[in-house]
């Protein structure tokens, strides 16, 4: 993994960097509070989550297929007026995958999987959960700094 | 026998060999060739199946043809025997319009005696090695397709159509049979004969085809209709294999993907053998990887540890989702400071920590220095002082949260020292340069809280 130049990452060279996580992370979200004070709840959750996945998949940089395809995916959908039943909506469940190979449920997961072989795609995975471990820990933080203020 | 005159209906080659002689015996010791002598062996098991549409005897009798035609002029008197042969077992007219193709090839092929020509004729179009070889290589199963339309095309079009044929529906089988010169003509006449053989249900329909029609022209045409299938359904398999190719990158569930994915995977032992266990050893270790990354890694199994990856990709996805509709409340906490301004913050908070401005702002100039020139290396010091960048507003919100023991992985630091070096930042901001504000402007949301200055 390379970090995005002028970034040099303080992790090892696995793994994002959480500043720049943070960084991006807190950008986005005080963009969303700022321009959609209106919306509804579920609106705005939404807007947070996806917010959360782009600045997750900006800072894991172009390198990563999963960012690129989540990145893709991303901006396909603004311009298609957000398509929300298209998220990645965890805990739908889907149909087992008794055909095919047992990667096929992992590939529907990570973002860009359809697209590689096995190998690539454990090594995607990875780093995705890498990712998304990071991204959960900092919203985690922010949602414990910011205290019991309710919905 | 009646088998005898449906062959004297068919083509050139066969109506004139049958002028000459009538139907013979089968027994004939009088041939020498090699390759003949093959063909006598299976005889006898041939013998039901000469009705048999299915019949591999159907294209050995071409075969058959072939050595005749390409021979030129019969040379004794065993090739009209064996034309004969040929036509007690050429069933159907395709026989004779693979005759008639061949003699139309013969011109540009070699005219090298026998079984050498035929190889080489056969050669160039590629069928018959990788029909011999298929047939020693594949259980006949994956064949079929690909073995259909090779007997009517041996005399055909060129040798791109028939390759393309044989390529398209195995093309894992192909390179191999780049050499064409394997063992002679008896492992291919076997092979015809074994994979014709395999080719089950599919080859009727086109040996039936060729039966509606009679005379010289019409196996011509015969032989166009086929061959000119046989090649569009070659042209479009190419075509096809690429869409395929794609539709492999786009559904992974689709079962032609996965026929796509088969040969994919014995593309790449025909490619190299060496490659497999490389590709196990990565996998392995990527999969050990995993197996760190996710908690409850039992290494029982992969399918197990697939699952369990799985499971904990959507719970991870499922966090995300929840935290972001949690997150609400602390927007609603975070934005009203933001609509704020960090002006008055910055004011109060300048104030309360102005003791401690002077180590600050020397650390908060050397800090703006770095970022100006990399940010990694800035977060790095900052972070080897214990200290963090964060937007004003939450710094405010911490600090007024300062009993919160979780203040979370933002502020490694005990709560008072970060905050008052975001508030100091924020304080020196109107006195200090503009790249001071920069400490405030990217650490924060980026327009609403930082002042411009």
């Amino acid at each position: 993994w390379r970090a995005p130049p002028g970034t040099r990452t303080l992790t090892p060279r696995f793994g994002p960097s959480k500043p720049m996580l943070a960084f991006r992370f807190l950008r986005a979200l005080t963009l969303v509070h700022r321009t959609a004070a209106n919306s509804s709840n579920a609106a705005r959750s939404r807007r947070i989550q996806r917010a959360a996945f782009a600045s997750m998949a900006y800072s894991a940089g172009p390198r990563r297929a999963w960012s690129r395809a989540l990145l893709c995916r991303l901006h396909f959908h603004r311009a298609r007026r957000r398509c929300a039943g298209r998220r990645r909506a965890a805990g739908v469940p889907r149909r087992p995958s008794t055909t095919g190979s047992p990667a096929d449920g992992l590939r529907r997961l990570v973002p860009g999987g359809t697209g590689m072989d096995y190998c690539g795609l454990l090594e995607e995975t990875a780093d995705y959960i890498r990712c998304l471990s990071e991204q959960v820990k900092l919203m985690q933080s922010i949602v414990d700094s910011v205290g019991p203020g309710g919905r | 026998m009646q088998h005898g005159s449906r062959e004297v209906r068919g083509g050139m080659a066969a109506s004139a060999l049958h002028d000459d002689h009538g139907p013979q015996q089968i027994q004939n010791p009088g041939l020498h060739d090699d390759f003949f002598d093959q063909m006598l062996s299976g005889l006898p098991s041939a013998w039901p199946d000469l009705g048999n549409p299915k019949s591999p005897w159907d294209a050995s009798a071409a075969q058959k043809l072939f050595r005749i035609d390409l021979a030129g002029k019969p040379p004794d008197e065993s090739q009209p025997e064996a034309a004969t042969e040929g036509l007690r077992y050429a069933s159907y007219d395709e026989a004779t319009m693979l005759a008639s193709r061949l003699s139309q090839s013969q011109g540009s092929g070699g005219s090298s005696p026998t079984g050498e020509a035929m190889m080489l004729q056969l050669n160039n179009h590629h069928i018959l090695p990788a029909v011999g070889l298929s047939q020693t290589a594949v259980g006949g199963g994956v064949g079929e397709s690909g073995l259909l339309p090779l007997p009517l095309t041996l005399g055909s079009c060129g040798a791109a159509d028939p390759r393309i044929i044989v390529e398209t529906p195995r093309d894992e089988m192909d390179p191999p049979f780049e050499s064409p010169d394997h063992n002679g003509g008896e492992e291919l006449y076997n092979g015809l004969g074994g994979s014709i053989r395999a080719a089950q249900p599919g080859t009727g329909q086109h040996f039936h085809h060729p039966q509606n029609y009679g005379g010289a022209a019409a196996p011509a045409g015969v032989g166009q209709g086929p061959a000119a299938s046989a090649s569009s359904g070659g042209g479009t398999p190419p075509q096809k294999q690429k869409q395929k190719v794609r539709a492999r990158r786009g559904q992974a569930t689709d079962p032609h993907s996965i026929a796509e994915r088969v040969r994919l995977y014995f593309s790449r032992v025909r490619a190299g053998v060496r490659s497999i266990p490389l590709r196990r050893e990565r996998i392995a270790e990527r999969m050990k990887a995993l197996q760190e990354l996710v908690p409850n890694a039992n290494k029982t199994d992969k399918a197990s540890m697939l699952d369990e990856i799985i499971d904990y990709v959507k719970f991870l996805q499922l966090q995300v989702k929840v935290l972001s509709m949690s997150r609400l409340g602390g927007a609603a906490a975070v934005a009203p400071l933001v609509a704020d301004g960090p002006g008055g913050r910055a004011g109060a908070n300048g104030a309360a920590a102005g003791g401690n401005n002077d180590s600050l702002t020397a650390t908060e100039h050397r800090v703006a220095k770095m970022m100006e020139e990399d940010m990694g290396s800035a977060m790095q010091y900052l972070q080897g002082k214990g200290l963090c960048l964060m937007p004003i507003s939450l710094a405010s919100a911490i600090s007024s949260a300062a009993c919160r023991p979780s203040a979370g992985g933002l502020v490694p630091a005990p709560p008072a020292p970060p905050t008052s070096a975001a508030a100091a930042a924020a304080a020196e901001s109107p006195a200090a340069s503009s790249s001071a504000s920069a400490l405030t402007v990217q650490s924060a949301a980026a327009d609403a809280t930082a002042p411009k200055r």
